[in-house]
């Protein structure tokens, strides 16, 4: 049985809005509506959703950032309300974006100073700084001011601030957020390199094809609720029975749509646009059988490649959340 | 685990200070209130003063030097935990183990000594440019008052920092608190000038005290005793105010965390 | 007939989106605070200064000066924001590719705040008249009037030429506080100008609101319209003259924003 080294418990979060200036009026978002779930030791969690879903904000309730509402975390035994500071020492975490550096700065300095912050000692931050520059590339332009970095250099400069103090735990809030596609493979290959050196990470991210690659297990997270957790190849048996016909088409109007989603052996339909075209990504189980029936129903409009194919767990994801996107 | 050690801790507040000290030295807002603002003052006021002699070019010396430590505490220093919060630094720096009485320590202490630099450029201008006189009556303890001015301010600091946070629409208010402080607390004239209710309150604010010590340790305006008393005001106050912004830090970061404002962008 | 209806319209329009856009936030404890408090809290300082120095109980040099000044935060914050603010909040452009005559647009943004500044003016010498027993009585209200209209339009012009160097270098408010100190130097509020060095009294005599602080000085001494007229000639033609010439530096700022594609310019 291997130990839980991060364990959420009805965790719930919500957000009071006010608007108005003369008369106020207050809005209640429940950003997070009782999730749970556990990590186990040196697992490599994934939170998958779309945007909006409550994944930054539990991962900030983890973080010690923000209060829940209701429920509980512990972070190898320590409450995250409680024992913040215990927390704190043990954990890194990555929020990525443009902000949470010293931009006057250099990237070398703003290490620096994070180092400290984490009480590490100044022989130990000098070797790892170096380190660290190394794995994230941004060996030699350490001592140019952050203002000048590229939206990529910040973030991989974020990634090298989380790991200086060689946490146990490690929060990466959609961490390929913003890198190229280049960027964003080598960062996958770290992350897979620090899961083997023994550390637990939780992954968030609205990329399912990351989390497939990286995860050895996946919450999906919609509208603050936990829909589905499970080792990716479970999930993709969720839509075993399930057959992918996707319809290339120049423009789609709405009604089609809904005819397509009315009929009986359709389960699930989605559009997608690619490039100057749109796709109609329809999930049934009828397969290739279904496909005159569909035709049929796309009477009148122009119609490029129709495929049909083995879901993906893309697919899964899209028939969990409800062909949102 | 790291532990948190003293030396640890000492580097904490040194690099908040560096920090603090590069940050600053870009900020044209804040240059003007360290630098020339006290700069002009003291022009104004030496040249307001000039019917009172030669001996008074040490007074304003002071007086402005104090001016600029107090426009800087109010908008830079007040403005530490707002300020990272705008520059959306302030999750990371909560988020890590270390204290924000800290970092705000150091940062504040950074400042004020940016702001120590303007009292030498007026005593520079003044001495060398108009060619006054500028004698310390009584040099150690001149030393000390400015040792514990330093102090006493950055400990001030440290409670307004974590005040700016609570009152929301403090930013719309803090102009009318610049000037009143160099009121009341005597900077470029004797509270004695002022109604007598005022005094009080005069009493109340620790500038004051550090008006009280800087202006008797140079110009001689108060007798020794009275200087030491206003060394131990100072350190009453200095004191007090740590004590007052443990349970105050702590309420103020979990009323953060609560509230979600950590980060502007929610 | 049409052009002028146009340009009265443009010259309305402008000076509406100017404090809307600007006063969008203001809410009345701002105003208070910032127009009415802030500007009280700095003619006390130097007022107390003033009396420090002279040793006696009468003030009204130093208040008739302060009260003045009230009037040109209004002319120099409001409006340099007015344009400087044009950067951060990206009308600029539009302005740029606008037909209307610039002109009309720019007065009529200043408009706004000479109206404003009159407003202020008369805060600052009521204060004067209940705090420090400022005797109007001898005063014509007439001459007192004109003198306002006439100080503010010329603190405008002084604000507009500040909101277009804001344009170009990134400190607005650098550029604010340094203006409003130097007006406080050199307008003769604190300073009697005869007492200034002959290159410091060059300056006083080239800006704004010197002889309208004169001016004022006469009329509160029970002077008439009549003397003051020659002064507050140089006043209007001095504020034509920094309205003139904000608005070129406008055109050479417009031009090469033009030019080079980008609103970064120098």
């Amino acid at each position: 049985m291997r130990m839980n080294v991060i364990e959420v418990n009805n965790l719930r979060r919500i957000y009071k809005s006010t608007t108005g200036v003369i008369k106020r009026t207050s809005k209640e978002i429940v950003a997070v509506d009782g999730v749970t779930f556990d990590v186990h030791e040196g697992e490599l969690y994934g939170l998958l959703g779309p945007n909006g879903a409550g994944k930054t904000t539990t991962v900030k309730m983890l973080t010690t950032l923000l209060i829940p509402t209701a429920g509980s975390a512990t972070i190898k035994g320590l409450d995250v309300e409680r024992q913040a500071d215990q927390v704190r020492s043990r954990i890194g975490f990555v929020f990525g974006g443009e902000r949470g550096l010293y931009w006057r700065l250099s990237g070398l300095d703003n290490l620096r100073y994070f180092a400290s912050l984490y009480y590490v000692d100044p022989d130990v931050a000098r070797k790892r700084i170096d380190e660290l520059l190394d794995l994230v590339g941004l060996k030699g332009r350490e001592k140019e001011r952050v203002e000048g970095y590229s939206r990529g250099m910040r973030q991989r400069l974020h990634i090298a601030r989380a790991l200086l103090h060689d946490p146990e735990v490690l929060f990466l809030d959609e961490p390929t957020i913003g890198l190229d596609p280049v960027g964003a493979r080598e960062l996958r290959q770290a992350v897979r390199n620090l899961q083997s050196a023994k550390k637990t990470i939780l992954l968030t991210t609205h990329y399912m094809f990351e989390a497939d690659a990286l995860c050895q297990r996946i919450a999906v997270i919609n509208h603050g609720k936990i829909i589905a957790l499970d080792t990716p190849e479970n999930l993709k048996r969720t839509v075993v029975d399930l057959s992918v016909v996707e319809i290339e088409l120049f423009g789609i109007p709405p009604e089609v749509v809904e005819k397509v989603r009315g009929l009986k052996i359709v389960d699930n339909v989605a559009v997608e646009s690619r490039d100057q075209r749109q796709v109609m990504i329809v999930h049934t189980s009828n397969g290739p059988e279904a496909i005159p029936a569909l035709v049929a129903e796309l009477n009148g409009l122009k119609v490029g490649r129709i495929i049909s194919r083995e879901p993906t767990l893309e697919d899964a994801y899209v028939r969990l959340v409800g062909g949102a996107e | 685990m790291k532990e948190k050690t003293l030396l640890g801790s000492l580097r904490v507040m040194l690099l908040s200070f560096e920090v603090q000290l590069r940050q600053n030295l870009t900020d044209g807002f804040v240059l003007f209130g360290i630098l020339v603002q006290p700069l002009l003052v003291a022009f104004m006021a030496l040249w307001m003063l000039k019917d009172k002699g030669p001996d008074h070019a040490i007074f304003v010396v002071i007086g402005s030097g104090l001016t600029g430590l107090w426009t800087t505490l109010l908008f830079d220093g007040g403005n530490s935990i707002t300020g990272e919060r705008w520059n959306g630094t302030l999750e990371p720096l909560v988020g890590s183990p270390s204290s924000m009485r800290l970092i705000v320590f150091g940062k504040v202490l950074a400042s004020i000594t940016q702001s120590l630099l303007s009292m030498v450029g007026c005593y520079t201008l003044i001495s060398l440019i108009m060619g006054y006189p500028l004698t310390i009556l009584h040099p150690g303890l001149f030393i000390g008052s400015v040792i514990l001015t330093v102090f006493a301010l950055v400990c001030f600091g440290l409670i307004m920092a974590s005040l700016f946070i609570l009152i929301r629409d403090i930013g719309r208010m803090i102009n009318t608190l610049e000037f009143p402080v160099y009121i009341l607390c005597g900077f470029l004239f004797p509270i004695a000038l002022l109604p007598g209710w005022t005094t009080p309150i005069s009493y109340l604010l620790s500038p004051y005290w550090a008006a009280q010590a800087l202006h008797g340790a140079t110009s001689g305006t108060i007798s020794v005793n009275k200087i030491l008393f206003a060394w131990a005001m100072m350190i009453t106050f200095s004191l007090a105010y740590i004590l007052l912004s443990e349970g105050l830090y702590r309420k103020i970061l979990y009323r953060a965390r609560v509230d979600a404002s950590l980060d502007t962008q929610g | 007939m049409k052009k002028l209806i146009s340009n009265t319209r443009i010259f309305f329009q402008g000076a509406i989106l100017s404090y809307r856009a600007l006063f969008r936030w203001l809410r009345p404890s701002t105003y208070i605070a910032s127009k009415v408090l802030a500007p009280l809290t700095v003619m006390i300082f130097f007022v107390y200064i003033g009396a420090y120095a002279s040793g006696s109980n009468d003030a009204s040099y130093y208040v008739i000066g302060n009260a003045l000044i009230f009037t040109a935060s209004s002319g120099i914050y409001g409006v340099t924001m007015s344009i400087g603010g044009e950067r951060w909040t990206g009308t600029l452009p539009y302005l740029f590719g606008a037909p209307a005559n610039r002109m009309a647009m720019f007065v009529g943004r200043s408009l706004v705040h000479v109206l404003d500044g009159m407003l202020g003016g008369f805060i600052g010498l009521g204060w004067g008249a209940l705090l420090f027993n400022l005797d109007l009585s001898k005063a014509d209200p007439t001459a007192l009037l004109v003198t306002m209209l006439v100080t503010t339009f010329s603190t405008a012009g002084l604000g507009l030429l500040m909101g277009c160097l804001g344009l170009i270098t990134r400190n607005v408010m650098f550029i604010n506080n340094l203006v409003y100190f130097l007006l406080l130097l050199f307008s003769g509020a604190n300073l009697a100008v005869s007492s200034l060095p002959r290159w410091m009294q060059a300056v006083s005599q080239a800006i704004p609101l010197t002889r309208g602080i004169a001016s004022t000085r006469i009329i509160v001494n029970g002077g008439g319209l009549a003397e003051v007229l020659p002064l507050l000639r140089m006043e209007l033609l001095i504020g034509l003259a920094f309205t003139l010439a904000g608005y070129s530096l406008f055109r050479v700022f417009e031009t090469q924003a033009k030019r080079l594609g980008t609103l970064d310019v120098f």
